[in-house]
């Protein structure tokens, strides 16, 4: 135990003293923000396109069995899906799919060797890993969270028009009575936050990687479960943070 | 395509995102065509940044800024008048805003949402200017208004306990004043069914479309004429005394024992 929060430590001091000292690799961080943000873009949008949906219609559902009308449905969605729902899905989702790679990526190189050959040549490779993902990471999930957020609005917006019956006016007027423009700058700070905790977390797990196909599955696994844990506490955090600014 | 492309065009895709979501909810308009005025209050009521400014019950733009002013004097007045409202309002409904319009806090909705709702003005005064300083109507406050009808109540029920006896004394002279007012309808009542009664009415009745008949034939002008006829002869025979009427009767010749 003692030992594994050394590790921790000495991983992060490392990865954070490799972030605020140059040189940075732009070329690296941009190949690996088009991994992280384009590629991820089309699935992210595609699930959170889809809660925001699940929300609206539930909560309508909710709203006519509590008080018998849903006027207030368009409101306080746009707000759930705006501080909640949106970057958590999405930062789930970047988990799963880009947490997952860096794991399996970072695990190889340890178990090949690679990591141990960038060493002999002089290579930090937190520096060379890490850093790069890192950043790639926390600009990938404050953008993510930024157009999964908005473009989850719109579709509550086009289903609230379907399906319940209210006009983009009507829909607009509800968000604006609950939603101001700080949540959205919460959402993205918190997307941003979420964005930082899944590089540091599947490096960690892929540089302690044991040998063989089993040790790749299992850092792979941890590096998912331990990044998802710690989104949902982080979560919980910063919302408690946040609530001390309304 | 480069991955720097791909980034950028996220980039600008994120942005032209929030600026399409601040112009929804009323952060950035650069299509706003409005004026501002700043009211004075002493109380806001709940009024936020963000609520809506309506003309009429129609939206026309919204409140920009609340500041605390605690030594602003009003020009025209020298009221102290600590609390200043930026709010913004549209052109179009300018013209129905005059010197004499009132700037009240409302509130409405299912969720209780409060507005600032102005009252037009008459058109025979002046438009209002832009950034021109306005005294608002202070809303009702309801605290207050509960605390006093709580001293009023309290003090209802002190003159009620004081003069227990006469308040007593008045109801019951009241009830007896009733009462006695209830037989007098009765009366009332039993007399106008009484059949001598009821001819009697009828027979005034009578008399007075008669006299009535008789009046509207004097309105005619040879009613008029008539009238004039025997007031003149009135006016000749006023001087005629009775040995005078005698004297003519025997100087006619008419042979009467009138007097």
């Amino acid at each position: 135990m003692t030992a594994t929060i050394s590790e921790i430590s000495i991983f992060l001091s490392r990865s954070l003293r490799a972030l605020f000292t140059p040189p940075y690799r732009p070329k690296d961080i941009f190949f690996q923000l088009e991994f992280v943000g384009w590629q991820s873009l089309p699935v992210i949008l595609f699930c959170v396109s889809f809660a925001a949906i699940v929300t609206i219609i539930e909560s309508s559902f909710h709203m006519k069995i509590v008080v018998q009308n849903d006027a207030l449905v368009p409101g306080f969605a746009a707000l759930l899906i705006l501080r909640e729902l949106g970057v958590v899905v999405s930062a789930l989702l970047l988990t799963s799919r880009v947490g997952a790679g860096l794991a399996a990526e970072v695990g190889t190189m340890q178990i090949t060797e690679q990591n141990d050959a960038l060493r002999m040549l002089g290579i930090d490779p937190i520096r060379f890993l890490v850093v790069p993902r890192f950043i790639a990471c926390v600009i990938g999930g404050f953008l993510l969270s930024l157009i999964a957020n908005l473009v989850c609005l719109y579709c509550a917006m086009l289903v609230s028009e379907a399906k319940l019956g209210y006009s983009s006016g009507a829909f607009i007027t509800g968000m604006r009575a609950f939603v101001s423009f700080q949540d959205l700058v919460f959402a993205t700070i918190k997307g941003a936050c979420f964005g930082a905790v899944i590089p540091l977390v599947s490096c960690f797990f892929g540089f302690r990687c044991k040998s063989g196909a089993e040790g790749v599955g299992l850092a792979t696994t941890n590096s998912v479960v331990v990044s998802s844990v710690l989104i949902i506490f982080l979560d919980f955090v910063l919302t408690y943070v946040f609530s001390h600014f309304y | 395509m480069k991955p720097q492309t791909k980034v950028g065009m996220m980039f600008v895709a994120a942005l032209v995102l929030v600026v399409i979501f601040a112009f929804a909810l009323g952060k950035v308009n650069p299509f706003s065509d409005a004026y501002e005025l700043k009211l004075a209050f002493n109380f806001a009521g709940g009024i936020e940044v963000g609520s809506p400014v309506r003309v009429m019950g129609i939206k026309v733009g919204k409140v920009r800024s609340i500041d605390f002013n605690p030594e602003f004097k009003m020009p025209d007045s020298g009221e102290e008048v600590k609390l200043m409202i930026t709010i913004s309002v549209d052109k179009r409904a300018w013209s129905s805003l005059r010197e004499d319009s009132k700037f009240f806090i409302n509130l409405a909705g299912v969720i209780g949402e409060k507005f600032l709702e102005i009252s037009p003005g008459s058109i025979d005064k002046t438009e209002l200017k832009d950034g021109q300083v306005i005294r608002g109507e202070d809303p009702p406050r309801i605290d207050q208004l509960i605390s006093q009808s709580y001293a009023l109540a309290g003090k209802v029920l002190e003159m009620v306990n004081k003069n227990e006896g006469s308040v007593v004394e008045t109801i019951e002279t009241l009830n007896k004043l009733v009462l006695n007012f209830d037989n007098a309808l009765k009366q009332l009542e039993k007399t106008s069914r009484d059949p001598e009664v009821t001819k009697i009415v009828k027979n005034l009745s009578v008399i007075m479309s008669d006299g009535a008949f008789f009046s509207q034939k004097l309105r005619t002008p040879e009613g008029m004429e008539t009238m004039a006829l025997i007031n003149k002869l009135i006016k000749r025979l006023e001087p005629i005394d009775g040995p005078a009427i005698k004297k003519f009767f025997q100087e006619e010749g008419i042979k009467a024992k009138l007097f």
